[in-house]
């Protein structure tokens, strides 16, 4: 393993800035980007990368929720029921990871990015609200502000059982591959469960930061999480992450969902090309 | 279920969230600059950042259960307990391994 020098540790910190920002201005988590970074670019064993990418997914959620705290657009009610799920998903996935080798983990991180990217291109847009203020949103539903109608909006969960299975598979790929989780969420929760993008989008950011905590403990724990490592890339993703939302606000949504997917594209097959070699 | 009770939490949450993101930056920075100077130290800097690191969102768990057992909102108690437990049980199960391993 690589030990870090003032160099490794300034170019940690520019991979985090670079992942963090590519990853605030495409509205994902920079573990995508970061763990083929620390992996592919800089010799990190696949799991010292999840491990030290989790820290970055822990500091990157408690800084996003704490900035949103108060608007209501997260369901706090909801994201607690799913972290039950996926908190498992994520302690055991850390567990997981200790047991494959790391051709397995590149390959399925290869396989996960790609399905991500496909996601991306295609992705599902429900609006799932009922424009009426006074209706009722059912034990978990919420309501919000909406920008687009103008207007207080409700929504209702429907197929709790769907949220939580994909919850705890978010939480199990979120640990084995160091990445967010809410590539897996978002989609589900939008297509399939009644939750509107922004309303998911939010929630999913604030469970994050739980599901990261299930991964990172056990990497911790097993001496995994390379703290030098770790302290340059939080540092760098947190710099990175408040450009990138600067920056994304000027850019057309449009060009940036291309460049993810193409992104995307690319990581996937570096990193299964390097699994299978 | 009340609205100004979750609207409360949101925001005590949110500034929970907000120190130990603070708190833990400082310690690593530290921690980092040490260790970039004499190699070696910053150690105990840096292992501090990182455990306030992995509490906080798990402090922002205990704060919710407590906020929901003064709510008497026994079925989220429960549940915000769970989570609990499990990262417990991954700290434990972490601990195992290594020194299995």
């Amino acid at each position: 393993m690589p030990v870090v020098t003032p160099l490794l540790a300034a170019v940690i910190f520019a991979a985090g800035a670079f992942a963090g920002g590519l990853g605030a201005s495409l509205g994902i988590g920079g573990g995508v980007f970061l763990v083929p970074l620390l992996n592919l670019g800089l010799g990190f064993p696949i799991t010292v990368a999840a491990a030290v990418s989790l820290a970055t997914v822990i500091a990157t959620s408690s800084s996003v929720t704490a900035g949103r705290a108060g608007k209501r657009l997260m369901n706090f009610r909801l994201g607690m029921v799913l972290e039950v799920a996926t908190a498992a998903g994520s302690v055991l996935g850390g567990i997981t990871a200790q047991l494959l080798s790391q051709a397995t983990l590149q390959i399925l991180f290869g396989v996960v990015t790609m399905l991500v990217a496909i996601v991306t291109i295609r992705r599902l847009k429900q609006r799932n609200v009922i424009l009426d203020p006074d209706a009722h949103p059912g034990r978990l539903g919420g309501r919000y502000h909406e920008e687009e109608s103008g207007g207080v909006v409700v929504y209702r969960i429907r197929r709790m059982p769907v949220a939580l299975a994909a919850s705890f598979v978010a939480g199990n790929v979120s640990s084995l591959l160091g990445i967010g989780g809410g590539v897996i969420k978002v989609p589900v929760l939008n297509a399939w469960c009644g939750v509107p993008l922004r309303a998911a989008a939010a929630t999913s950011a604030f469970m994050i930061g739980v599901t990261a905590t299930g991964g990172a403990i056990v990497y911790y724990g097993n001496g995994q999480l390379l703290p030098e490592a770790a302290a340059a890339a939080v540092l760098g993703v947190q710099l990175g992450s408040w450009l990138g939302l600067k920056v994304s606000a000027r850019v057309p949504v449009r060009y940036l969902k291309v460049l993810l997917a193409v992104v995307l594209v690319v990581v996937a097959v570096l990193m299964f090309v390097r699994g299978t070699r | 279920m009340s609205q100004a009770t979750d609207s409360t939490l949101e925001l005590l949450i949110g500034r929970v969230l907000r120190i130990g993101v603070t708190l833990s930056g400082i310690f690593l920075a530290a921690g980092l600059a040490a260790a970039l100077v004499h190699p070696g130290a910053g150690a105990v800097l840096l292992n501090i950042g990182i455990v306030v690191l992995i509490c906080t969102p798990a402090a922002r768990v205990v704060l919710s259960t407590i906020e929901y057992l003064i709510d008497r909102d026994w079925l989220f108690v429960g549940l915000t307990s769970i989570v609990l437990l499990e990262l417990i049980a991954g700290a434990v199960a972490a601990i195992v391994f290594h020194t299995r391993l």
